[in-house]
């Protein structure tokens, strides 16, 4: 079939028939496949040939169908412009040119377009967009250039993203720099985070959670003691993010000092009918003493919980602990065991 | 090596969810991270970081989503799974369609069980037909069950069943529709007569052409092994197979939401099921 064929089917009153020869239209790949598909998409009204029409620009390889989704960005319909994003993001580091263009010339709204469409990309090129975006006035478009740089793990911005966490100019944007630091993951990070924070009791919950990412991220044996003190002057949706700091600081240390009353609220915390994902957390952490009598034997205690998560927790913590007689007290615990996860745990 | 953290393996889950509408809350979390120990051995990684990054943005293709979803996935298919799903279909969408038909003066019906495996699906759909809709046998009923796999299709033309697959078969309809014969039952042939097999694999657009005039499509945990571009061809084509009014009825996580907009979301009592109208 020739174009002009599939441009005819194209407009055929049949909404079968406009899907597949949308459908046909983007498997013949060429360029001049893209004005036609663009054409109908204008007076299109259904929604399952417009879908099939995004999937033809997609199909397609030429240049074409990036300029003719660039142009669709700026449409009045959300629906045409997220399915533009999401065909430039699939083109992948081919669209770059045409986004750098965007950001160099468009308005505040396609500048963010341009970031969210980055952000599924690991695109090698998009430098300049990227710098563009974190000296731009725009808090948005810099939050979002931020947030996709953190994914994408992108070491060379990491000097800069520091220097706006210092400039601290927006709640939003310092939350984004600590957690862009975080998958960054540089250990010189967390010098120029404590800088920025150096009181902890002073910071409000929000960026506590980023905080603690870092901290568990970066840091090392000598912030266990000031994270576990946060158990219990902090609300308990921070709890989460507290144990889990925990969990990562302990792991690069050999035995942590269990400060203060740090034992008994992790137990209690276990015991107190928390989120099951917490107390499991709880049950990880005190793996760290489970060579003392009394935590070992809680441990153990916990190998009958009700709660299943505290079961596995406890399976795995004394695992990793490998006390003596361990495989004796697992496979009598299995006989006892009907959830056929933790049988698999105590039998592995 | 380092613990998958509670925040990866939140992370981890939305990009599982995102990329095979697989949900995993936070009860799994132990299950998820042997999973991702094992991917990880066999891709000699060493931190989960590297893993996490690695299916979000190393794996455009969706290769390493397609062994992970193997690990978290049970190939396991049996009669009446999804029970739910399916007393939606039986107490509401098939009444409806029938209804609509009848007053049409229509007398046909025709189910697509899309990627039938073994046939458990299509066995079970002719069942509740047959339980719902009595009339079926002086209509024009059918039932077609495709799968890509030949051996899985002359299973299923078989119609013999091990007791693991017909487990969750209510007894009443045990009874009915089924035939012990020694450790193992026969689908009855009245019920087995509104199935017909056939080979098709749902990448083929020009054989997918041609299926059309579809009342139900089924496509239960098949699509979530498919890479996104292939999930959303494969969707449309569900589309043009499906008659106006009709319906179709992913896996119970699976959400067609996330691939196209064509299909029109409708709630039955706690069910969400997609119609085209």
């Amino acid at each position: 079939m020739s174009l002009k064929e599939y441009a005819e089917k194209l407009n055929s009153a049949d909404e079968a028939d406009r899907i597949y020869a949308a459908e046909d239209i983007g498997y013949w790949n060429t360029p001049e496949g893209v004005p036609v598909l663009l054409d109908r998409l204008g007076k299109e009204p259904s929604r399952a040939v417009r879908d099939a029409i995004f999937q033809a620009l997609i199909r397609i390889d030429a240049g074409a169908a990036i300029e003719g989704s660039i142009g669709l960005l700026g449409s009045e319909d959300p629906q045409i412009r997220n399915q533009a994003v999401d065909v430039l993001r699939r083109k992948g580091a081919r669209s770059i040119p045409a986004l750098t263009a965007v950001m160099r010339d468009g308005d505040q709204d396609m500048r963010k377009l341009v970031l969210d469409i980055l952000s599924g990309i690991q695109a090698s090129g998009a430098g300049e967009i990227y710098a563009a975006a974190l000296s731009g006035k725009d808090a948005n478009v810099a939050i979002t250039a931020v947030e996709n740089l953190g994914r994408i793990r992108a070491g060379e911005f990491r000097s800069r993203i520091e220097d706006l966490l210092q400039a601290g100019s927006h709640p939003m944007l310092i939350g984004a720099c600590l957690e862009a630091l975080v998958g960054i993951g540089h250990e010189s990070s967390l010098g120029a985070i404590r800088r920025c924070f150096p009181d902890l009791a002073a910071l409000p919950d929000f960026l506590l959670a980023s905080y603690l990412k870092a901290t568990a991220a970066l840091g090392s044996a000598r912030e266990f003691a000031e994270v576990a003190s946060l158990l219990a002057v902090r609300g308990p949706h921070l709890r989460p993010a507290i144990l889990s700091a925990l969990i990562a600081l302990g792991s690069r240390c050999p035995q942590p000092d269990p400060a203060g009353n740090l034992l008994p609220a992790l137990r209690a915390l276990v015991d107190d009918g928390d989120s099951p994902l917490c107390r499991y957390q709880a049950v990880r952490v005190l793996g760290f003493w489970a060579a003392r009598d009394d935590v070992y034997g809680f441990l153990v205690s916990c190998l009958s919980s009700t709660e299943r998560l505290v079961r596995l927790g406890a399976v795995e913590t004394l695992r990793a602990a490998e006390p003596a007689g361990l495989e004796t007290v697992l496979a009598a615990r299995a006989l006892e065991e009907s959830d056929e996860e933790v049988l698999q745990a105590l039998s592995c | 090596m380092p613990d998958l953290t509670v925040e990866q393996f939140q992370s981890l889950s939305q990009v599982i969810y995102q990329k095979l509408g697989l949900h995993f809350d936070d009860k799994k979390i132990y299950f998820l991270k042997t999973r991702v120990a094992k991917r990880m051995a066999a891709l000699g990684l060493l931190d989960p970081k590297e893993y996490l990054f690695m299916v979000r943005y190393a794996d455009p293709d969706g290769v390493e989503m397609q062994a992970l979803a193997n690990l978290v996935t049970t190939n396991e298919t049996y009669m009446f799974r999804e029970y739910d799903q399916l007393q939606a279909f039986a107490n509401h969408c098939l009444p409806e369609v029938l209804s609509a038909k009848q007053a049409r003066g229509e007398k046909t019906l025709r189910i697509w069980s899309a990627g039938c495996s073994s046939g458990e699906e299509p066995y079970t759909l002719a069942m509740i037909v047959q339980e719902v809709f009595p009339q079926a046998q002086s209509w024009d009923c059918g039932i077609t069950a495709t799968d890509i796999d030949e051996n899985m299709l002359r299973k299923a033309a078989a119609a013999r069943y091990g007791c693991r697959s017909v487990n969750e078969v209510p007894e009443e309809y045990r009874a009915k529709y089924l035939i012990e014969d020694g450790d193992e039952y026969v689908v009855r042939r009245r019920t087995a007569s509104l199935v017909q097999t056939l080979h098709l694999n749902l990448h083929d657009r020009m054989a997918m052409r041609a299926m059309r005039g579809y009342d139900f499509i089924f496509c239960r945990n098949v699509l979530i092994y498919f890479d996104d571009l292939s999930r959303k061809a494969v969707v449309d084509h569900f589309y043009n197979a499906l008659n106006r009014g009709g319906y179709v009825f992913l896996g119970h996580s699976e959400s067609i939401g996330r691939v196209t907009t064509a299909f029109k979301l409708k709630r039955f009592e706690d069910h969400l099921v997609y119609g085209k109208d």
